[in-house]
């Protein structure tokens, strides 16, 4: 069963395999821009309880990402 | 005539340069998108060449109604003849980031025969932590200007200019990355970040373990609503001795003026109309700074993208999403700029829904009530050493009624509508924290009070003129209740004397429809009026003497934090809506909510206090 990005917990790094189909395109693509693309390393650098967003670092940004879209990021073991 | 067009990623810094060239007072913040209109301005080293700012963006790939917004009127303008070059801001701290849209910026100016020149921000960090950034380099492989500066210190301005100005002609069109899959900006963007860009773990760790403190389910939550707090709380301790100066300043003006003025009439008129009404309002134009102030004080340190966050999930119960916080927020200074704020929302059903609980949101225009009343019925008790004050707690108790009927509002309608799942998810970027700078802030603060005053001062001026017109005459302010106003409060008073109001409030409420604010001025010409013979005496306390029932001070505060009477407020949002249906239904809707609301509080509390 493949991992998707919003099971990292709190200083858990992975890479980034693809996308889910749910996903729409625009939104991938903004994904994309963002960092979010196949092959990226990917750092949960905050995870609040209670099904807050949690907050993700890709390259030397830090976005905060909430359980529907992060469910949508499919994963591939540790990152760097 | 030079015309430059100013664009770049959300927290490039791009407002604040913007402001540095211009002088203008654009106001800056730390939050994705805050920037949702263009502004313009000429240089003020150069007023032969003309910027225009556009709002944050983080891709000419648009997904939200902002952005669309912004892209198209960007490409629009690309093609106008007068427009010679494009200035880029990217932040060199997270240079990947700036570079993916700075990559299709280039493509599509190349396209239009546009110069572009790249802007390399807050180089000034950079050099605080001993990280170089290779802007020749970077220059070759872009073939285009990079000019390393810094918007906050000044740096490298001079020499930005004179690249605007005189830069190298547009190479010709290269091969455009568009041609590509989705990914040829981001890897490229990633190579010239890797190649040329400054190496470390720039801003990162400080603002993770700021983050596991502000974000954390525990200490976020406390840390969360003590701010929200401070912020209610300093609208009364901050602007008090403000308020008292202005205040007294008026008094005294009053004083030496009235002594010089011989005929009845106008010494009359002076003194009820001008000092009683248009006095009356003034005195509450310090807390309108002192709430912008700390409201621009949490934009800037980036910490509302946090709020942001904190509120996402809570949010969703009501149907609306984090990104609703800040429109709300703005909404509390003025649902105007909230209304526009609501661009950012990208999904349309929550941004409606959020455009549904923005004019329940506790705007400034209801302060000026909110602090007549208050004072009149609550006494200024204080506890802890002045910290925590009874005035304050009442205070935040009606912004809550406000925002609480917002959210159960939204919560309603949202299950009314259903859920179709075509919400766009919450993706939002977390901008580093920083220290704000006070002087943008103080202008910003000052600018908003000022626009208050000029917006609402005329009308306020003849609301009160027209009041004390009617008031005064035919028999020349003897007896109010048999003045013209005095037999028209008696027609409306059977509208009103269900909350237990008499025809006084009854007129200044009507009055009140054409700006919340101007219930204050028309209440301080009346009781000046009636009151000629005493001395000055504040509003408040001729509230208190009137003789207004607890309950009637209530149901006041409930109808004007539920009715929609902003005039200004509903066009602009038929203007975002497209149409009037939304905004003449929340006109009728939220007005009979608010008088039904305030008979209720009305009842509730004399049967308490009975």
């Amino acid at each position: 069963m493949s991992s998707t990005l919003w099971q990292l917990r709190r200083g858990e790094s992975c890479v980034i395999d693809r996308f889910d189909g749910r996903l729409r395109d625009t939104y991938r693509t903004r994904m994309v821009e963002l960092g979010f693309h196949p092959g990226a390393a990917v750092t949960c650098v905050v995870a609040p309880r209670l099904g807050a967003p949690k907050l993700f670092r890709v390259g030397n940004a830090v976005y905060s990402l909430e359980k529907q879209v992060a469910e949508l990021v499919i994963t591939a073991g540790e990152g760097a | 005539m030079t015309r430059v067009l100013v664009v770049g990623s959300p927290n490039s810094g791009k407002s604040l340069l913007f402001n540095r060239l211009t002088g203008l007072r654009q106001k800056v913040a730390n939050f994705p998108g805050i920037t949702v209109d263009t502004h313009s301005g000429h240089s003020r080293q150069h007023p032969e060449m003309e910027l225009v700012d556009f709002p944050g963006v983080y891709s000419l790939h648009a997904v939200s109604g902002e952005e669309t917004v912004a892209v198209e009127t960007f490409s629009r303008a690309l093609g106008e003849g007068d427009v010679s070059a494009v200035l880029c801001v990217v932040d060199a701290t997270r240079l990947e980031k700036g570079l993916v849209f700075a990559l299709q910026v280039a493509d599509a100016a190349r396209r239009a025969g546009k110069r572009v020149v790249i802007a390399a921000n807050m180089m000034d960090t950079l050099e605080r932590h001993g990280l170089l950034l290779d802007d020749a380099g970077l220059a070759g492989a872009l073939g285009l200007p990079v000019i390393p500066i810094s918007a906050r210190t000044g740096s490298g301005l001079a020499l930005l200019e004179r690249a605007l100005l005189a830069g190298p002609e547009p190479a010709a069109p290269k091969d455009s990355l568009l041609a590509r899959d989705e990914t040829a900006y981001r890897n490229e963007a990633e190579r010239l970040s890797r190649t040329y860009g400054p190496r470390g773990d720039l801003l990162i760790m400080s603002t993770s373990r700021a983050d596991r403190f502000f974000l954390h389910s525990l200490t976020g939550g406390i840390s969360f609503l003590l701010i929200m707090y401070f912020l209610f709380q300093s609208i009364f301790t901050w602007a008090a001795p403000l308020m008292d100066a202005v205040e007294t300043s008026l008094a005294w003006l009053a004083s030496l003026l009235l002594p010089w003025i011989g005929n009845d009439i106008a010494r009359d008129f002076l003194r009820d109309a001008i000092f009683g009404g248009v006095g009356a309002f003034l005195v509450f134009v310090p807390q309108i700074f002192v709430l912008t102030l700390v409201v621009g004080l949490l934009e800037d340190s980036g910490y509302l993208a946090r709020a942001a966050v904190i509120c996402h999930r809570p949010l969703r119960i009501f149907g609306l999403t984090g990104k609703s916080f800040v429109p709300m927020l703005s909404g509390v200074a003025c649902a105007i700029p909230g209304i526009y704020a609501a661009r950012t929302v990208e999904s349309p059903r929550r941004r409606w829904l959020t455009y549904l609980a923005i004019p329940l949101m506790p705007c400034s225009a209801r302060l000026p009530v909110y602090a007549l009343l208050i004072t009149a019925f609550i006494p200024a008790y204080t506890m802890l050493g002045g910290w925590v004050g009874l005035q304050g707690l009442a205070m935040f108790g009606i912004y809550l009624f406000g925002i609480c009927s917002g959210l159960l509002v939204t919560a309603l309608v949202s299950r009314a509508l259903g859920d179709r799942g075509e919400d766009a998810p919450f993706v939002l970027e977390m901008p580093p924290y920083r220290m704000p700078s006070w002087e943008p802030l103080l202008r910003g603060a000052w600018d908003r009070s000022r626009h208050f005053v000029y917006k609402a001062g005329p009308v306020i001026f003849w609301v009160s003129v027209a009041v004390w017109f009617l008031g005064y005459f035919p028999n020349l302010g003897a007896d109010l209740g048999h003045s013209w106003l005095g037999s028209l409060g008696r027609l409306i008073e059977p509208l009103f004397a269900p909350l237990g109001l008499d025809w006084k409030y009854g007129v200044a409420i009507l009055a009140s429809f054409i700006a919340r604010e101007v219930f204050v001025g028309t209440l301080g010409t009346l009781f000046g009026i009636e009151g000629a013979e005493d001395d000055v005496v504040s509003l408040a306390e001729r509230v208190q003497a009137s003789g207004l029932p607890l309950g009637s001070g209530f149901a006041l505060l409930v109808f004007f934090a539920i009715a929609a009477q902003c005039v200004s407020t509903l066009a602009v949002l038929r203007r975002e809506s497209g149409s009037w249906r939304l905004p003449v239904q929340m006109f009728i809707g939220y007005g009979l909510l608010a008088y039904t609301a305030a008979f209720a509080t009305y009842r509730l509390v004399e049967w308490l206090v009975a």
